[in-house]
């Protein structure tokens, strides 16, 4: 180029590209736009703590101030990955603490964080402003406390799903009387109660609170007081929404909620009593977010609830709302744009609630908008599948949960293949899908064939052979996360794919048919991918035949080598001369 | 291929493969239960042979297998554990609820385990009863004094958080003092201790 931009107007330009992809597109242009974008990069997300390590990362990006990073597999989520697989977040924080001192922002998901890690995090970034650990764990209130004595600017504390050890609900009151900068706090994940004292002192000095979301341990008597502090809250979660029902509690909550002119998300409701539920009625018309997921209640009381809020965009719910009240919602709820159904009684053999697919199929027909789903539910049919593919091509987001493993059609005792076939083929934006039920290889062929934009696929008890992850690795083509259990898929499709394996995140695969010599030449045949076998069994690798089958194979793509903080049942495959023949 | 033909898959439906009727309806572990135990990973005897006169008057020692039918059951359906303990945590909710007002509920989680229980300890004489309570609870064998017969990879101990908020091991103190000061019970890897 003759007369080049300056970098200052290059940099201004780019700093109009949010999507990391964008900007990963940008920095492979020329080296002058890498530099530029390597210095004015501010966000930085890892979709896996192995995949780099902390000081490329912190050599590439000098200047970062918020930082997003993922650990464990997902189907850690379900308990599938041992106690003590990994995801320390130690050596990052480390290592930023050394680097980015003006780091304001951290977001973790399924990682081991520690006190220590907390601590670090409170003395060493000075300007620092949101912390959220999604799903993490080994951390106590002990490292919150450290976190609410130092950062005087922080404005999230959000814990999810974490499974915080609690030593003491006085952690609170560790923020200092001078601290006013809270905009969201979520403990809802904490097990024993908190200091209601100090949570009432500290939301009613934080004008800026917009997201309050508490735990169980808060009484529902005193959450009126703590509401009239707070009237512009956007997020609320409730905690145990239960007490001694007294007409003074009744109207001096209802009071309460009825001054909550700008509430959008309402969650909680543990233990609910439903003669409570009206106070919340006045304000359900602004109402976007519901989460009843924790609400054991019957069908009527859902649905006069859900049935107040018609701007619903986003509803979880256990499968107590039953098929007439998801009729309920196909009727007075035409944003809704998400829908979670959870199981009440997911262990018990025999259905307790009267929710099947119709009430899937009613959604379906009743709201336009709907483009997220996960379902569970214990019976499906081909034409209901196919009907609601039909009508909701505009999903992008397909999670359904047959409880019984290899449940086939209830109509037919055909396999599901068709109607998996079905949301496939009509929904071409699909880029998460969940399979369950009885189904051959012929799904996967059919996803192969349409699923182009597909980037997530999780696979439980499906398919025959080979063949079936054949047709994924080989058709899929945005495809970046795989996890498979209990499938009969082996070594033959995971070689002849092996390549596809690099432009991907991570496969799981777990009591599958693969072997461990296929392990070993995967991870011999590819040096950018960690390939890790997971084996209880208290052997040793070298005591394995080649034909072994493995108990579970993790394979990620990774710029940093195999990783060295492997606990005794994870072997990496990486290294021929690790595996004496 | 013939899709209309689901012979294949399904004749390999076996009990394994079934979701369980209760979550607890195989044997998820062994419960260890010996009058002069001491606390170990069960790594190094040269090291609980220095740790013996440190030991406790009682512990209780459990240690899980790895199989794949505990595995199963506990991961399908695919539920995140607030969730789980949430819907199938409400049976105990509502015992507590409506059980004896005399009673003195605690909770006891299991590492590992993201479904909390309650027990009542004042139904409990002692320590010896205790052990059998949670070893019904947690479906598990009780090997009395019989240590070698656990698998002996993993071991679990039981832990109490107190009134102050301390974590300390079970079976301290006289039987007495631990119900007047417990708050709720851990089953706890016996590394981490």
């Amino acid at each position: 180029m003759a007369f080049p931009f300056p970098d200052e107007v290059l940099e201004h330009v780019f700093s109009f590209l949010h999507s990391d992809r964008d900007r990963n597109a940008v920095s492979l242009v020329c080296k002058s736009w890498y530099e530029i974008d390597r210095w004015s990069r501010r966000r930085v997300f890892v979709g896996n703590c192995y995949a780099v390590s902390p000081r490329a990362v912190l050599r590439r990006f000098p200047e970062v101030r918020s930082i997003e990073i993922k650990g464990k597999p997902h189907f850690a989520d379900f308990d599938l990955v041992p106690e003590g697989w990994g995801g320390y977040f130690f050596p990052w924080t480390a290592s930023m603490a050394v680097s980015y001192p003006w780091l304001e922002e951290i977001r973790l998901k399924r990682m081991v964080v520690t006190d220590a890690c907390l601590e670090l995090i409170a003395k060493s970034f000075k300007n620092f402003k949101v912390l959220v650990l999604s799903s993490c764990e080994g951390f106590s209130t002990d490292g919150l406390a450290a976190i609410a004595a130092n950062c005087r600017n922080l404005r999230e504390l959000d814990l999810r799903e974490s499974e915080v050890e609690d030593s003491s609900g006085h952690w609170l009151s560790h923020f200092p009387d001078t601290y006013t900068s809270l905009e969201s706090l979520n403990i809802s994940c904490l097990l024993s109660e908190v200091s209601f004292s100090a949570l009432e002192r500290l939301v009613g000095r934080c004008p800026r609170l917009r997201s309050l979301r508490l735990n169980r341990g808060v009484p529902l008597d005193r959450i009126a007081s703590l509401l009239r502090r707070t009237p512009q809250l956007v997020e609320l979660g409730t905690g145990a929404y239960s007490a001694d029902l007294t007409p003074d509690v009744f109207s001096s909550l209802s009071g309460a909620f009825s001054g909550l002119k700008e509430l959008r998300s309402l969650s909680g409701f543990w233990d609910v009593v439903p003669a409570y539920l009206p106070a919340v009625y006045s304000v359900c018309s602004g109402i976007t977010t519901l989460n009843l997921s924790y609400a054991t209640i019957q069908s009527t009381d859902l649905i006069k609830l859900v049935c107040e809020c018609h701007n619903l965009q986003k509803l979880w719910v256990l499968d107590y709302i039953e098929d007439s009240g998801l009729e309920a919602v196909a009727a007075s709820c035409k944003e809704l744009r998400e829908l979670r159904v959870f199981p009440s009684g997911p262990f018990e053999a025999e259905p307790n609630v009267a929710l099947t697919e119709q009430g899937l199929v009613s959604v379906s027909e009743g709201c336009p908008k709907l483009e997220s789903v996960l379902y569970f539910c214990r019976r499906m049919s081909n034409a209901a599948l196919c009907t609601i593919a039909c009508n909701r091509p505009n999903f992008t987001r397909f999670r359904l949960c047959i409880i019984e493993p290899r449940k086939p059609d209830y109509l037919t005792l055909q396999p599901l293949d068709v109607g998996f076939g079905a949301i496939v083929k009509h929904c071409k934006g699909l880029r998460r899908l969940s399979l369950s039920g009885l189904l051959t290889d012929r799904v996967f062929e059919l996803i192969g064939t349409h699923a182009k934009k597909l980037e997530m696929l999780s696979i439980a008890f499906a398919g025959e052979s080979d063949l079936g992850l054949h047709h994924v690795l080989s058709g899929c083509e945005s495809l970046r996360k795989l996890e498979i259990r209990d499938c009969p898929f082996g070594d033959k499709a995971l070689i002849a794919n092996a390549e596809k394996l690099e432009t991907m995140r991570s496969l799981w695969m777990s009591s599958c048919s693969v072997s461990f010599g296929a392990c070993r030449l995967l991870g011999q045949r590819m040096p950018r991918l960690n390939v890790e076998v997971i084996d209880e069994s208290g052997e040793r690798p070298e005591t394995r035949p080649e034909s072994c089958p493995v108990e579970k194979l993790y394979v990620y793509r990774s710029v940093a080598g195999p990783r060295l903080d492997m606990p005794d049942y994870v072997w990496s495959m990486e290294n021929e001369s690790s595996v004496p023949i | 291929m013939d899709t209309s033909s689901p012979s294949s898959p399904s004749s390999s439906i076996d009990s394994n493969h079934n979701p369980p009727s209760s979550p607890s309806s195989s044997s998820f572990s062994s419960i260890c239960l010996s009058s002069n135990h001491y606390l170990s990973s069960g790594r190094s005897t040269s090291a609980m042979r220095t740790r013996r006169g440190l030991s406790t008057d009682l512990s209780l020692c459990l240690s899980t297998s790895s199989s794949h039918q505990s595995q199963r059951r506990s991961s399908w359906p695919p539920l995140k554990p607030l969730l789980k303990s949430a819907t199938v945590g409400r049976s105990a909710e509502e015992e507590w609820q409506h059980g004896s007002a005399s009673g003195l509920f605690v909770k006891v989680y299991m590492e590992g385990i993201p479904i909390g229980r309650k027990l009542d300890l004042l139904s409990h004489g002692g320590y010896d009863d205790l052990a059998l309570t949670l070893a019904h609870m947690f479906k598990t064998t009780i090997l009395c004094g019989k240590r070698n017969k656990a698998p002996s990879d993993k071991y679990y101990v039981l832990t109490y958080q107190d009134r102050e908020g301390d974590w300390m091991m079970v079976g301290d103190v006289p039987w007495e003092i631990f119900t007047s000061t417990v708050k709720r019970l851990k089953i706890t890897r016996a590394d981490r201790c």
